[in-house]
C-alpha cells in the first residue's frame, strides 16, 4: 500500500491496544513501546512491531521526549499517536514534532497550547461568546470588592485561591455576610497552602453536572460534534462512571443542540482539527458553561463510538493523515440507544486509594450489548508507576435502563482475582436510586457515599469455591 | 488440609478442607470449614466441574456459576482485603517477624538505600526508602544495633511480605 504509514504509539494499557487495532485495520503498521519496568507488556498484543524504550520511570519513558526522538528517528515513524494522559497534551512535543515533519495525530500545534492554557481558553471563550463561569477577571484584594462583583453575578459565590485546585482553597459563600466572615480565612489558608493568598470571585454553581461534547474535525475545515457524555460521577475529580447521551439533558433536544454548537463554534474558533472534547459545567437552571477544551482522545470515548457508531480512533488518524472522514455532513451524524462506562481501577472498593498487586484469576461472561476496553490477564502486575485503571466495562441499550441493566449484568460477570479492584463499588452505585433516576451531580460519591454500602464481610462461600477450584486444578480435574 | 489466609493486618482464617470426593473425572465435591478459636464453623459443600476448559462451581451440584482460573494463587481477594495464601502449613516467622527485620508491608519500589551491612544504626534511623503509591515512605530503624543484612538493591520493585534487611 502507497499510503501505509508507520505509526508510533507512545502510551500503554487499554489504549495502547485501542489505537493498535485502528491502525492494523486501516492498514498502518503499528509501532508499540514496552519499558524495563513492562517485561510482559500485553498492550502490544495487536502491534506489528514492538520497541524497547529503555528506562523504568515514566520521565524516562513515556514523557521523554528526547528518549522518544531516538526511537522515531531509528524505526523511520511517519506519525506518533500519544493516547491520554503521558505526552497526548504537551505543546512541546506536538512542536518538535512538527519541527521534525513528523505527524501528530491529534490537533495542530496552535491549538494544543491556546486549549492548554486555562487563561488563554478562557479568553478565546470569552471571545466566541461562549459563557464561561461569571467571575472576577483578576485577583481581588478587599472585602468591599469581592461584595461588589458577588453583587453583579449573583449568590452564591465562590471564594477560590488564584493558586488552587483540586477542589483545596475554595469557599462558598451565600451572602455578604458570609464574605465578611470568610474572605480572611480563605486568604489565610491560601497563603499557607499554596505560598499565594490572592483570591477569586466566582458564581457558584449548584448541584452541577459535568457534561461534556464530542468534537471531531478534519484539515479541511469540517468541524462535527458527536453528541455529549456526562461524566458527573467522579471521585477526587476523576471521572469513574459516564454515561451518553446525558440523563440531565433527557429530551430537551433544543439544550442538546445548543450545548453541542457551542462546542463546535469554539473548536472552529481554534481551527481544530482533531478528535477532541469540550468540557462544560451545567447548572440545575439548566445554564451550562466551558470549563476547558481536551485536545486529545479520551478515555470515555467508546460510549460515544457505541451511541453514535463513529470510529473515533480510526477518524483521529484519518484526520492526521489529511485524509476524507467520509462524513457528508452534520444531520448524518445520528445517534441511539444509550451507553454506559464503568472505568475498572485496581483500588481499594472502599478508599478508593490504587491498590497495585498480581492479577491471579481473570474471567469474564458478559451480557449482548457488552465491550470490555482493557489490558487484563492472569499474572498481570499492576504497578504502582502507572494509572490504576485496567479496563472499561461498556454496556449499550436501547434504552438507559436497559443499559443499566446489562452494566449490572456484566459487572457480576466480570471476575478479576488476586488484587482489589472497584467492581464491588460499581456494582453498588449500579443499584443507587438516584444514579437510576439519572438525577446526580458531581457530588454523587460524596453525597451518596456508595462505597459505605459495600458489603465488606468475610464471604466464607466464596473463598470456599476459590479454594475449591484451585484444589481441582492440583488435582488434575 | 487446613489453609491458612492471612490478611496485611495479620488477621487469620484458618480452613480446612474435611472431605473430597471424586464422582467422576470432571466433577469432584468438596466439604470447607473454618476453624475460629477451636470451633468449626462455616461448614459448606461445594461441587466443581469443568466445562470447556474452565471451572464452574456449585453448592447443590444444580446450578452453576462460572470461576476465574487460578493457579496456585499466593493472594486470595475478599472485596476490600488481600490474604496470603499458605497451603497446609503456616509460614514461621512471617507475621511474628523478629523486630529488626524490615519486611515490606505494600509492593512498591526501593528508591534508596542509606546504609550497608556491617553500618551502626540507632532508632529511628532511616534505613531506605519505598516508593509505593507514588509517596516515599521512610523505612527506620525499630532498635539501636547493626545492619547484619541487607537483601534489596536501589531499584528494586517489591511484593508485599518481602524481607528488605536485617538489623541486630
Amino acid at each position: 500500500m502507497s499510503n501505509q504509514k508507520k505509526i508510533l504509539i507512545i502510551n500503554r494499557g487499554e489504549i495502547a491496544t485501542r489505537i493498535a487495532k485502528a491502525c492494523r485495520e486501516l492498514g498502518h503498521v503499528a509501532v508499540g513501546v514496552w519499558t524495563d519496568n513492562e517485561l510482559n507488556a500485553k498492550h502490544l498484543e495487536f502491534c506489528h512491531e514492538w520497541v524497547h524504550l529503555q528506562g523504568s520511570t515514566n520521565a524516562e519513558t513515556y514523557l521523554n521526549i528526547d528518549n522518544i526522538f531516538k526511537v522515531i528517528k531509528e524505526n523511520e515513524i511517519d506519525a506518533v499517536h500519544p493516547g491520554y494522559g503521558f505526552l497526548s497534551e504537551s505543546c512541546e512535543f506536538a512542536r518538535k514534532l512538527s519541527k521534525e515533519n513528523i505527524i501528530f495525530i491529534g490537533p495542530h500545534v496552535e491549538a494544543v497550547r491556546q486549549m492548554g492554557d486555562k487563561a488563554i481558553s478562557k479568553q478565546i471563550a470569552k471571545a466566541a461568546d461562549i459563557p464561561v463561569i461569571p467571575g472576577s477577571a483578576s485577583a481581588i484584594p478587599t472585602v468591599a470588592e469581592a461584595k461588589k462583583i458577588a453583587k453583579e453575578i449573583g449568590y452564591p459565590i465562590l471564594l477560590k485561591a488564584v493558586a488552587g485546585g483540586g477542589g483545596r482553597g475554595m469557599r462558598a459563600c451565600k451572602d455578604e455576610k458570609e464574605i465578611e466572615d470568610q474572605f480572611e480565612v480563605v486568604q489565610r489558608e491560601s497563603s499557607a497552602a499554596f505560598g499565594n493568598g490572592d483570591l477569586l470571585v466566582e458564581k457558584l454553581i449548584v448541584n452541577p453536572r459535568h457534561i461534556e461534547v464530542q468534537i471531531l474535525a478534519d484539515k479541511k475545515g469540517n468541524t462535527y460534534h458527536f453528541f455529549e457524555r456526562e461524566c458527573s460521577i467522579q471521585r477526587r475529580h476523576q471521572k469513574i462512571i459516564e454515561e451518553a447521551p446525558s440523563p440531565f439533558i433527557g429530551n430537551d433536544e433544543k439544550l442538546r443542540q445548543k450545548i453541542c454548537n457551542t462546542a463546535v463554534k469554539l473548536s472552529q474558533a481554534v481551527k481544530y482539527d482533531s478528535a477532541g472534547t469540550v468540557e462544560f459545567i451545567m447548572g440545575e437552571d439548566r445554564n451550562f458553561f466551558f470549563l476547558e477544551m481536551n485536545t486529545r482522545i479520551q478515555v470515555e470515548h467508546p460510549i460515544t463510538e457505541e451511541i453514535t457508531g463513529i470510529d473515533l480512533i480510526v477518524c483521529m488518524i484519518q484526520a492526521a493523515l489529511g485524509e476524507e472522514l467520509g462524513i457528508p455532513s452534520q444531520e448524518w451524524i445520528t445517534r441511539s440507544g444509550h451507553a454506559i462506562e464503568c472505568r475498572i481501577c485496581a483500588e481499594d472498593p472502599i478508599t478508593m486509594l490504587p491498590s497495585p498487586g498480581k492479577v491471579t484469576g481473570f474471567e469474564s461472561q458478559f451480557p449482548q450489548g457488552t465491550r470490555f476496553d482493557h489490558y487484563l490477564y492472569r499474572d498481570l502486575e499492576v504497578t504502582p508507576d502507572f494509572d490504576p485503571m485496567v479496563g472499561k466495562l461498556i454496556t449499550k441499550g436501547l434504552l438507559r435502563s436497559i443499559a443499566i441493566r446489562k452494566m449490572t449484568c456484566a459487572l457480576d460477570g466480570l471476575l478479576v482475582e488476586g488484587l482489589k479492584t472497584n467492581i464491588p463499588l460499581h456494582k453498588v452505585i449500579v443499584r443507587n436510586k438516584k444514579f437510576l433516576a439519572g438525577n446526580y451531580s458531581t457530588a454523587f460519591i460524596v453525597d451518596e457515599k456508595p462505597q459505605e454500602q459495600v458489603n465488606v464481610e468475610i464471604n466464607y462461600l466464596d473463598i470456599y469455591k476459590k479454594l475449591a477450584c484451585i484444589e481441582a486444578r492440583r488435582m488434575g480435574i | 488440609m487446613r489453609t491458612y489466609l492471612i490478611d496485611s493486618e495479620n488477621n487469620e482464617l484458618k480452613i480446612d478442607l474435611t472431605r473430597t470426593i471424586i464422582h467422576s473425572s470432571k466433577l469432584v465435591e468438596f466439604e470447607f470449614s473454618t476453624v475460629q478459636n477451636n470451633e468449626v464453623m462455616n461448614t459448606e459443600k461445594i461441587y466443581i466441574k469443568k466445562l470447556a476448559g474452565s471451572y464452574f462451581s456449585s453448592v447443590d451440584s444444580i446450578s452453576w456459576e462460572k470461576m476465574a482460573r487460578q493457579h496456585l494463587p499466593v493472594k486470595m481477594l475478599n472485596i476490600d482485603r488481600v490474604f496470603d495464601v499458605y497451603y497446609g502449613y503456616k509460614p514461621s516467622g512471617l507475621n511474628s517477624s523478629a523486630e529488626g527485620e524490615l519486611f515490606t508491608k505494600m509492593s512498591g519500589k526501593i528508591t534508596k538505600i542509606n546504609v550497608k551491612e556491617g553500618d551502626v544504626v540507632v532508632i529511628g534511623q532511616t534505613l531506605l526508602i519505598l516508593e509505593a503509591m507514588k509517596m516515599e515512605n521512610e523505612i527506620k530503624s525499630s532498635l539501636d544495633g547493626v545492619v547484619k543484612a541487607v537483601h534489596v538493591s536501589e531499584g528494586d520493585v517489591l511484593e508485599e511480605n518481602i524481607l528488605m534487611m536485617e538489623v541486630e
